[in-house]
């Protein structure tokens, strides 16, 4: 095989064309169109004006930043909280709770099929003035209950509700994959649980918590459901940005330009972690 | 066959004519007929309540049409879609009366209708939409442009057991500068109505070039009425949170908002029209009127008008005001045929015992002329 013509000789390659036409057209190009109208002069609605960077230029001279640490700060928060909620009851989901645990799986499961916004609007009447909780804390105990729902942390906990999935089930599989012979022959070995978990289990299941903390930051860093159901609107996420700039704006171009930072900011993190922690080498190259 | 003799240079000739085939039977003599293809199809772009089955399934069964609709709940995006293309797609487009003659006929997003065919529904609309309706009509005052239904006063909407509908209508917007009322009201989220209600809370009408003093006021004002308030949301969850007692009032609102909470026996819930204000002529609120266009598709579908015609039938008027989602005054009630069909429950709900005295007191919707830059500062507001 050599020279120009042999590129397209390989039958995968010639069968990879399909794909990679779908892929052209139904992923790179609408990023493409994207990046491209974030270049074009604000609130113009075509894509072959002279190009400018005045877009870029208003996200780094007005107050967009705000918006933008609210996304990483929250996405960062979630990440974390359900880290510490997540590895327990992924733990005893693999070795604690037996034949309970698919029951408990599906529990975890089944709530993924109910849309999110109306799961938000169920934790709504569960929060509101005379709702669920403090209308039972007033009616049983005299409790007033202080405000929390559209308060930041009302969003943080639908976060952390919502995305909760998302990080435990690659944690449980993480945890699985830890051999049990390893654990075993750690205990014969003489060490204590504690030794045990923190230099076998831990180690061992960190491609779990990995992909776990990748899989929610990037789905958290775009959340904006619950910021506007849960939160009643008093923060607003990068995302509602995006959503504002092409609906009420009428300002496509800026709401690219700031897609198009999320997107390079998102991808910086996830990449210098990547890097920091190599997936392929952690899973041994499976 | 696809096999090896393929090299990168015939692969390119191949993809280019390909490309041609298909560019040609886009647009050559293999392109579908104007209408032929599109007799059993019709296209929708509204606000909630026109997507609805009520409204839509007997149009389809009868007509055996696939009817597609879509709501949107603001005017700009719609417009938008329209100017980003779209025209190719939609048949019909349901926004507030001052697009239509404009935005949307200056730039030929919309087309105009027969007047002597439709003109004659105007005839027995309520007293107000009497022809040549206003908004209805393109500045010559020649063309139709299009078709009214569904209105409405939106200013603001309080709880009546809180504030008085009396307090509320004298003190009108300026309630929302009373620091009393910091957390205690929520905000709707209609950006463009937003901007309205600020102006109107900043002291000066909406609908004129703007000072930088008034700029500046507008900024103060929004900032302030962002701080002091308790909660942005959708129509549900101002009615929610209404009627569980987190919020007492909320800005931008009317009998379009509160009337599914009002049907729902909240008769407490009120939409507000302030007895005077910064309008033009010293008026208190805001009115809007729909008006529904035939867009300027190119392969646009002969149903477009059928659509129109249908829902001037007494008894489809009728579920389009109670349609789900929303329930509203039609132009149609002028009609003896359509105005019995209303139950006093349903009455209530829309308010019909103040609508005539509501409507006079307010404006009728319009296009702000500095729009994007009061925009702008009201969504950097939200985030300061």
């Amino acid at each position: 095989m050599s020279g120009d013509s042999s590129f397209l000789a390989q039958p995968g390659r010639r069968a990879a064309i399909p794909i990679m036409v779908l892929l052209l057209l139904g992923f790179v190009a609408p990023l493409l169109a994207v990046v491209g109208f974030s270049f074009m002069p604000p609130r113009t609605f075509g894509l072959w004006h002279e190009p400018s960077l005045e877009n870029y230029e208003r996200i780094f001279s007005d107050n967009t930043y705000v918006s933008l640490l609210w996304s990483l700060g929250l996405a960062s928060l979630t990440v974390v909280l359900l880290a510490l909620i997540c590895y327990p009851v992924a733990y005893g989901l693999v070795r604690v709770f037996g034949r309970w645990s698919t029951a408990l799986t599906l529990l975890f499961t089944i709530p993924l099929i109910v849309s999110e916004n109306i799961r938000l609007y169920g934790w709504v009447l569960f929060f509101i003035k005379g709702g669920v909780l403090p209308g039972t804390l007033k009616a049983l105990f005299g409790v007033e209950m202080g405000d929390f729902l559209f308060t930041p942390a009302a969003v943080l906990f639908g976060m952390v509700y919502v995305y909760l999935p998302f990080m435990l089930f690659p944690m449980t599989l993480g945890i699985a994959m830890v051999p049990n012979q390893m654990r075993e022959a750690a205990r014969d070995l003489g060490a204590s649980r504690w030794q045990v978990f923190r230099e076998v289990e831990l180690p061992l299941s960190t491609p779990g918590l990995m992909i776990g903390s990748l899989l929610t930051f990037v789905l958290a860093v775009g959340a904006i459901a619950e910021a506007k159901v849960l939160g009643g609107q008093r923060i607003i996420p990068i995302t509602h940005d995006i959503e504002i700039a092409f609906t009420y704006a009428q300002n496509w171009p800026l709401g690219a330009a700031l897609a198009v930072l999320l997107m390079l900011v998102v991808s910086v993190l996830v990449l210098t972690v990547l890097k920091r922690f190599d997936l392929d080498q952690i899973l041994g190259k499976r | 066959m696809f096999d090896s003799h393929l090299t990168r240079r015939n692969f390119m000739k191949t993809s280019a004519s390909v490309a041609a085939t298909l560019a040609a039977s886009q647009m050559g003599p293999f392109a579908r007929p104007a209408h032929a293809a599109r007799d059993k199809e019709l296209n929708i772009l509204c606000w909630e309540g026109y997507n609805s089955a009520q409204v839509l399934d007997p149009f389809r069964s009868s007509k055996s049409a696939n009817v597609k609709a879509e709501s949107l709940t603001n005017d700009p995006t719609m417009i938008n879609r329209l100017r980003a293309g779209e025209i190719n797609v939609w048949d019909l487009i349901n926004v507030n009366n001052p697009w239509a003659r404009k935005v949307m006929m200056p730039e030929k997003l919309i087309k105009p209708l027969d007047r002597a065919k439709f003109e004659p529904y105007f005839e027995k609309m309520l007293p107000q939409f009497k022809p040549p309706y206003k908004w209805a009509m393109d500045d010559s005052g020649k063309e139709l442009l299009g078709m009214a239904q569904r209105f409405g006063p939106y200013s603001f909407v309080v709880n009546t057991d809180k504030i008085s509908r009396k307090t509320a209508e004298d003190q009108g917007w300026d309630l929302f500068n009373d620091p009393k009322l910091a957390g205690r009201f929520g905000i709707l989220e209609s950006d463009d109505w937003n901007v309205f209600g600020i102006c109107a809370i900043a002291g000066f009408d909406p609908y004129k070039p703007h000072s930088p003093e008034e700029v500046a006021k507008f900024e103060e004002t929004a900032k302030r009425v962002l701080k002091n308030k308790k909660v942005v949301g959708d129509i549900a969850t101002m009615n929610q949170a209404l009627i569980s007692g987190e919020i007492d009032c909320h800005l931008t609102g009317g009998s379009y908002s509160v009337s599914p909470a009002r049907a729902d026996g909240h008769l407490n819930l009120r939409a507000i029209t302030p007895n005077k204000g910064p309008f033009a002529g010293g008026k208190g609120g805001i009115a809007w009127i729909e008006i529904t266009s035939v867009v300027n598709n190119p392969q646009g579908s002969p149903l477009a008008e059928t659509f129109l015609e249908y829902v001037q039938d007494p008894v489809v008027a009728h579920t389009v005001a109670f349609a789900e989602g929303t329930f509203n005054p039609v132009a149609q009630m002028g009609n003896p045929e359509c105005f019995k069909l209303f139950s006093k429950e349903q009455l209530d709900a829309i308010q019909w015992d103040s609508l005539d005295e509501e409507m006079a007191r307010s404006v009728e919707y319009d296009i702000v002329p500095d729009y994007d830059k009061l925009l702008d500062i009201w969504n950097a507001a939200k985030k300061s």
